[in-house]
């Protein structure tokens, strides 16, 4: 044993730093064995219990991308506020064709700054399927079949924003972009101030003899409101910071402020209906970026956007008003997906956002779909359940101290401090960190992550999947022959949600013969009726406007000769097929 | 007097050489060259907004002097429909009587002209193949069948334009109007009326779909495309609102320029010899698309003023807006007073009531050649049934004759001076410095909009993207003893007051200001 370290300890002085690194983790590596369902061995070690920058999510996806060159392609679709780059990873098995001749499925996160974690977990797919391909069939096939377009920030600017400035749990929110809050004429002239320096915008109370608060004896960090027949010790100032514009407030007028999620255009409304619009639809170059992507990629059918925070996987409609455009047939498939969600990530909850949590016109889920017809949905990460199995509510704070008594001991509360506050005086400032709440303590992130990584992956994987599955043909006599090709869809989602057929969103599929002379061409409506609806012009080239999930369709040809039978199935949103004598 | 009157037989002697040099609307060269000499003027600076699918610049005329971007501003806005070119006319003359005869509104009021904001359908007017055109130089698949543009006109009668064809067939709906045996009207069915005709634009199924001139070869229609009622999907309007280059350029520059109060668009729609109606059920909704109450009563006084200017007798004025288009958004989205008129209609004649019945009726009576007789030619869709082309030619509805629009411009840019003549007007009232005792002084003043009209629209109030009034109190800080340095306040109605109060202490001289962009500023200073 002495001899063999010896021997490594001389080779690696020989090899110089990184080989000591190389055979010590090789060494370690014979102690440490495959978990089912995690990576082992990954080409790409990334922590999955912290939290990273912007520049720290793109550094990991351009090593995803340089570790799997078949597998992982990089792009920048557009530039934010401040000019940094919207990066998007490509995933599919690009050995088995090209990204957009595939169902694709659209993954993005933050759309709101604050909510940092779908960052992480839209990276966690790209990870898991990327490092999982190798040894995993079913990865193997649905990178063969599929593609992921995977977005981690859609808000970079504002992400960096709130690791990196002083912030609360719920801001910014908003991009970079200042606007005119309280319609004074000036924009962003009384922002946040970190008055301790500790990066979090926290509380800050004072000692007044008229206040109605005491300091619970019990726990001091809690405050707690004496009876109507009781002096209190403490008031309540409200958020840390000053009154910088003299105008009696304080921190009224910071960034934005503005909604990303209320810009998309389904039904877009402006501010004075719809709080948080800007201009028009799209004024925000980041979700510009996104909707010029989509639109050049007709072959995306799935949508996941990931926000925080409540344990909610949501669909549409935002509106009540837009209650019609999503109708029963399409409900049913969200509905599947969506139940499924909820066995899948414990203590989150399939929800509608219009009638479960509130209205909104312009959000990007009703955009994707209403626009798009791509089934689409919202996860709302982190949820209360997380922390002692039982759902204890959204920000319960009797919950949340608890949880930082026995989980994070203490990590998780400024306590209150003294600080002398140049308009209020002497105050104590102190509460929750930003980065608790709403955000996954590190200990919860990988196992959520992996939950909803999985989701997305069952939501992809029944995007359509079209084969060919018999072409026949029969002899009529005088010459001619008849040939009749199936077109089965093999997953739940159809190739044209009922929204896009309602507005003929995208192109008919197209079932086309070749190396045969046809005389006529039909779509089969009823094979044991002989039910067929012609199509007269091109008939070699039958458009049919949907193949309908866990269905087939049949379409039928009548040919005078044939050479070399081919039949070729070529879907938007459905992919390709295609079938050879 | 002599030398006035000199003076004005010169102008007018100059002006009908012009008019007699221009016989016909202007190509967008004519128009580019008098927006650059319009440019020349001291009070006009022009801008390019940017430049369309098909090449073509959208220009700003910021017509003001001084600090234009703080005085209350008018835009007028011509082309928001290709077709419509009387209104990029009248656009332009309004432009070039207001620098070259109505200076003097310069001093309180700034106006931004954006000329045309359709010229690449514009074009289409003085192209070898004229034709009714709205839609942009962008590829648009109107039908949705996945090949954009492949179903436009074709020019069956080779006369370089575009008219009508009828085909002969006793299944179609169409039939000959009773009023004049030229136009086509829809047969009474539910009268026994049976059809003679179908009609269609005149086209051929070039995409073998059955429908014939559904996939045009030209792009989104400004007009059809912003946000307002957005008509998403439709032709001519797209996926999604406000999703060209033109209508972007024109709303970023619009959100930037917070002093515009009203707006002056000559499109289709007519508020002003047809004002809108409130209705108190879609106003209370959540997406509102009702005038409000309060706008209403402004609106209703804006469109007398303007049967003052243009004594035209309305008729079939009743296009009050359409979905998408530019005079509702800038309402009931950017929350401005917006009106519209198309400037010219076909006055009512012998009593027709069929449009274009009343409207042949009236130029044959001026000897006006509008009309393509019904002729026959060969249709490759129809070969065994008889095909005519023919009907009224395209833009003579809209547009008059060229000789006319001097008079209409003459009235219009009248009507739109008399607007600004109108606007909110903030005045300080009563300013009193009342001596309490002990070096304290009460400041007391009344803010007072002397105009007809409101400092906000009713739904400019609602809407963040007008400033409130805001009123500042310039004194060293440490002598204001009560009130507020700043306050806001979100209007004030026509000829309303809002009195004010501080208390100061000691001796200086402090200034009030008070104002938003749109409804300008005032100031005052005061020694106590």
């Amino acid at each position: 044993m002495k001899n063999i370290n010896l021997k490594i300890w001389i080779a690696a002085w020989a090899l110089g730093a990184w080989s000591t690194l190389a055979l010590e983790a090789t060494a370690q590596e014979e102690n440490y064995f495959r978990a089912i369902g995690t990576p082992h061995k990954p080409k790409v070690e990334i922590a999955w219990n912290r939290y990273y920058s912007s520049e720290g999510l793109w550094s990991w996806m351009k090593k995803i991308a340089q570790a799997n060159p078949n597998l992982a392609k990089i792009e920048s679709i557009g530039k934010s506020v401040e000019g940094r780059d919207i990066l998007t990873l490509t995933i599919t098995d690009f050995s088995a064709g090209m990204d957009t001749d595939k169902p694709a499925m659209w993954i993005d996160g933050n759309i709101h700054s604050n909510e940092v974690q779908g960052g992480e977990f839209s990276l966690y797919v790209a990870w898991y399927l990327t490092e999982m391909h190798a040894d995993n069939a079913f990865v193997k096939q649905l990178l063969k079949d599929k593609t992921f377009y995977i977005t981690p920030t859609i808000n970079p600017d504002a992400r960096n924003n709130f690791f990196k400035e002083p912030n609360t749990a719920s801001s910014p929110r908003s991009g970079m972009l200042v606007l005119d809050n309280d319609g004074d004429g000036a924009a962003g002239e009384d922002r946040m101030d970190d008055l301790d320096g500790d990066g979090h915008i926290t509380m800050m109370i004072r000692k007044s003899p008229t206040g109605r608060f005491i300091k619970d004896p019990l726990d001091s960090r809690r405050l707690v409101q004496v009876g109507p027949d009781q002096m209190g010790e403490y008031e309540m100032l409200g958020q840390e910071g000053v009154d910088n514009d003299g105008d009696g407030e304080v921190n009224e007028d910071g960034i934005g402020y503005y909604d990303p999620n209320r810009d998309w255009g389904w039904n877009w409304q402006p501010d004075y209906i719809q709080r948080g619009a800007m201009r028009y639809p799209f004024t925000l170059p980041e979700n510009r970026a996104v909707m010029e992507f989509v639109m050049k990629h007709p072959n995306i059918a799935g949508g996941q956007s990931f926000h925080n925070s409540g344990g909610m996987i949501l669909r549409g409609p935002g509106a009540e008003e837009d209650v019609n455009t999503y109708n029963r047939e399409d409900i049913r498939i969200y509905d599947a997906i969506g139940k499924k969600g909820e066995e899948m990530i414990p203590g989150y909850r399939y929800l509608t956002v219009y009638k479960d949590l509130y209205s909104v016109f312009g959000g990007e889920l009703d955009w994707f779909y209403g626009t798009r017809g791509i089934f689409t949905y919202s996860n709302e990460l982190m949820v209360s359940y997380l922390y002692f199995n039982k759902d204890a509510g959204r920000g319960n704070q009797e919950e949340q101290l608890k949880v930082d008594d026995l989980l994070t001991f203490g990590d998780a509360f400024v306590n209150w401090h003294s600080f002398n506050h140049p308009q209020f005086g002497a105050v104590e400032i102190g509460g929750f960190k930003k980065t608790f709440g709403r955000a996954h303590p590190g200990f919860l992130l990988e196992q959520d992550a992996h939950r909803n990584a999985a989701f997305t992956i069952y939501h992809a994987y029944h995007t359509p999947k079209l084969t060919i599955s018999e072409v026949k043909v029969e002899d009529l006599g005088g010459g001619l022959k008849e040939v009749t090709a199936t077109v089965v869809n093999e997953r739940m989602m159809p190739t044209h949600a009922s929204q896009d057929l309602k507005y003929k969103i995208e192109r008919p599929d197209y079932v086309t013969l070749t190396g045969a002379q046809v005389v006529a061409g039909f779509e089969v409506q009823d094979e044991d009726r002989k039910l067929y609806k012609e199509q007269v012009a091109s008939p070699q080239k039958i458009a049919v406007e949907n193949i309908p999930g866990m269905s087939a369709v049949k379409v039928r040809w009548i040919v005078s000769s044939i050479q070399n039978l081919k039949v070729e199935v070529d879907s938007a949103k459905g992919g390709k097929a295609s079938w050879k004598k | 007097m002599r030398k006035h009157l000199f003076f004005g037989l010169l102008l007018a002697t100059t002006f009908c050489g012009k008019a007699f040099a221009q016989s016909d609307y202007p190509t967008l060269s004519q128009t580019t060259q008098r927006i650059q000499k319009l440019s020349a003027n001291p009070a006009v600076e022009l801008k390019t907004l940017t430049k369309t699918a098909g090449g073509k610049e959208i220009y700003a005329l910021e017509i003001g002097t001084g600090a234009k971007d703080q005085k209350p501003a008018i835009a007028v806005v011509g082309g928001v429909e290709g077709f419509h070119v009387l209104s990029v006319e009248l656009a332009l003359q309004f432009a070039e009587k207001l620098v070259g005869e109505n200076a003097k509104a310069l001093e309180s009021t700034t106006f931004y002209v954006f000329p045309n904001l359709s010229p690449d359908a514009y074009a289409q007017y003085h192209a070898a193949l004229k034709y009714e055109r709205r839609g942009n130089a962008v590829a648009m698949d109107h039908d949705r069948d996945g090949t954009p543009g492949d179903n436009g006109y074709s020019d069956l009668n080779e006369d370089g334009q575009i008219t009508w064809m009828r085909v002969a067939d006793p299944m179609g709906e169409w039939t000959t109007s009773k009023e004049d045996p030229r136009v086509m009207v829809k047969a009474d069915r539910s009268k026994g009326e049976a059809g003679k005709y179908l009609v269609f634009k005149e086209s051929v199924d070039s995409d073998k779909d059955g429908k014939f001139a559904e996939d045009l070869t030209e792009g989104i229609a400004f007009n059809k495309s912003l946000s307002y009622k957005f008509p998403v999907f439709e032709p001519l309007a797209g996926d999604i609102a406000v999703s060209q280059l033109e209508s972007r350029a024109l709303l970023d520059y619009l959100f930037e320029q917070w002093n515009i109060f009203a707006f002056v668009t000559f499109s289709p729609a007519n508020n002003l010899s047809n004002p809108l109606k409130y209705s108190a059920s879609e106003a209370r909704k959540r997406v509102v698309t009702s005038i409000l109450e309060k706008d209403q009563v402004s609106q209703a006084m804006v469109a007398d003023l303007y049967s003052k200017s243009n004594p035209a007798k309305a008729f079939q004025q009743t296009n009050q807006g359409t979905d998408g288009d530019f005079f509702q958004w800038a309402y009931f989205h950017f929350a401005r007073f917006s009106f519209s008129t198309p400037g010219y209609w076909t006055p009512e004649f012998k009593g027709k009531t069929n449009a274009e019945a009343n409207f042949l009726a009236w130029a044959d009576s001026l000897k006006q050649e509008v009309f393509v007789p019904w002729t026959p030619v060969q249709h490759p869709d129809f070969p065994n049934q008889q095909v005519e082309v023919g009907g009224i030619k395209p833009f003579v509805m809209v547009n008059p004759p060229f000789e006319k629009v001097g008079e209409i411009a003459k009235q219009h840019t009248d009507f739109i001076l008399k607007l600004a003549a109108m606007q909110p007007k903030l005045e300080f009232h009563h300013l009193k410095a009342e001596k309490l005792g002990n070096g304290l002084t009460r400041i007391s003043v009344d803010l007072f909009n002397n105009s007809p009209l409101p400092t906000h629209s009713e739904m400019g109030t609602r809407s963040r993207w007008l400033k409130k009034l805001r009123i500042d109190l310039k004194v060293p800080v440490e002598q204001l003893v009560a009130g507020e340095a700043v306050q806001l306040l979100p209007a004030l109605g026509a000829f309303e007051k809002a009195s004010l109060s501080w208390i100061v202490k000691g001796k200086s001289t402090l200034e009030l200001k008070a104002g938003a962009p749109h409804a300008g500023f005032v100031s005052q200073t005061l020694t106590f």
